[in-house]
């Protein structure tokens, strides 16, 4: 098992709606990744402390998520405040969710491997970047690295230039076209790839490029020799 | 004219597809309450002499008797849509909207089986069927990143059609056999999209809270 980055994508930020939660694994932790009202990203563990219902099934109503089984909720601290069956009840202290830290970075939303992950260490912000698309492959993180690296960008017939950001996120670049990848380990053989272009790349290409992609990625390393 | 009547059985997906369009344009309807489970009564001869498949759901009004889901959401819509957007006969997305109504009544009814194999407990290889799904979630999960790209929201028009409804249900239900939604992100951003839709229904499997 490789060690985890400090800071992890988990998704790409406009594809993760106000009011809205998704599921995410990063190295085989199942997390919450939510958005409150407000618009703010949050990052839990994914279980209810209730009865381990996954929160990403849950619901948001305002800055609290809600566990969809008995209906628990939980502010954006992840401390749980109401109880539907027990709605007079001044909720303990000790029923709180296991969070996160939560970061939003050049379009994409980074989970930290604690609450208190430094944000000095996200990647340097950049700006005037379009979304291309979230990729998931069953693969390693290693062998999508070297995919990315081997295969050239649209309009291209050779490899792109490669420059690694971070231990997670690379920049490849052919020509005018800058394609920024964040690289999310979810498992040993399982890797999503969040994609991010400079503005005025052909998006559309970029994005059938990296369907593409999936095909190489999940090809047997025998039998792409 | 005679009521029309739904040969329905609650837990069917095929059947939701049918009770959701029935429920978003409004259409006035008997219900016929099927024991699919455990009974299989549309096996039933009462219920083969009406549809000879044996499946659900189907329709019978006037004495004519109509069967297969896709079938009958493009009969439905033809007949009771003034705006013609549901089924878009005469324009040009008439084309896609066959097209994906006619994935959702192929491949994926990989979807459908591996939800009934999970939740019914009838035979079927799960794996595989599940494998069969998650190829289809991807096509179609393609399908959007490439409509949202071109800033369309729907699978075959500028507006909600019948294949987005009936592509819809597989995908909300998947969590019955263990597929997860987060692999598939533009399908999410639809789904909640279509949720949003006037009359929309919900069935059980699929959350009324979102």
């Amino acid at each position: 098992m490789t060690s985890q980055p400090i800071w992890s994508p988990v998704a790409l930020s406009n594809m993760v709606e106000p009011s809205t939660s998704t599921g995410a694994v990063v190295n085989g932790a199942e997390l919450v990744v939510w958005r409150d009202s407000s618009g703010k990203a949050h990052v839990w563990e994914d279980r209810c402390p209730h009865r381990g219902m996954r929160m990403s099934f849950g619901f948001v109503r305002g800055d609290h998520l809600a566990c969809l089984y008995h209906g628990w909720q939980y502010d954006t601290a992840g401390q749980c405040s109401h109880i539907p069956a027990h709605p007079q009840l001044e909720v303990p202290q000790t029923i709180r969710m296991q969070t996160f830290a939560a970061a939003e970075r050049n379009g994409i939303i980074w989970a930290g491997a604690t609450a208190d992950a430094n944000a000095a260490l996200l990647p340097a912000e950049r700006t005037g970047l379009v979304t291309v698309r979230s990729l998931y492959a069953d693969c390693t993180s290693a062998k999508a690295l070297k995919v990315l690296a081997a295969t050239p960008l649209p309009g291209s017939a050779d490899a792109p230039t490669v420059e690694a950001i971070t231990e997670n996120y690379v920049s490849l670049t052919s020509g005018p076209i800058r394609l920024l990848v964040a690289i999310q380990i979810m498992g040993e053989e399982k890797t999503a790839l969040h994609m991010m272009a400079t503005e005025g790349a052909p998006v559309a290409a970029l994005a059938r490029y990296a369907q593409d992609l999936r095909l190489i990625l999940e090809t047997p390393v025998a039998e792409a020799a | 004219m005679s009521a029309l009547t739904l040969y329905n059985y609650e837990l069917d997906e095929n059947s939701y597809r049918v009770r959701l369009l029935l429920s978003m344009l409004g259409i006035q309807h008997e219900i016929y309450s099927v024991n699919m489970l455990p009974g299989r009564e549309e096996k039933s001869p009462a219920l083969l002499a009406l549809n000879p498949c044996g499946t659900l759901p189907f329709i019978e009004q006037d004495g004519t008797v109509m069967f297969g889901a896709e079938a009958i959401l493009a009969h439905l819509a033809r007949n009771n849509d003034a705006s013609r957007k549901w089924l878009p006969i005469d324009g040009p997305d008439f084309t896609a909207t066959m097209m994906w109504l006619g994935f959702a009544a192929g491949p994926l009814q990989a979807a459908v089986k591996a939800r009934e194999v999970a939740v019914f407990a009838v035979g079927g290889h799960l794996e595989r069927l599940k494998a069969g799904a998650r190829a289809a979630f991807r096509i179609m999960d393609d399908h959007m990143v490439l409509r949202q790209i071109e800033g369309k929201d729907w699978f075959a028009a500028d507006h909600p059609t019948i294949a987005d409804l009936a592509l819809i249900p597989s995908f909300a239900l998947s969590r019955d056999f263990n597929i997860d939604h987060e692999e598939f992100p533009a399908l999410r951003l639809w789904l909640r999209r279509f949720r949003r839709l006037p009359g929309f229904i919900t069935m059980p499997g699929i959350p009324d809270y979102h």
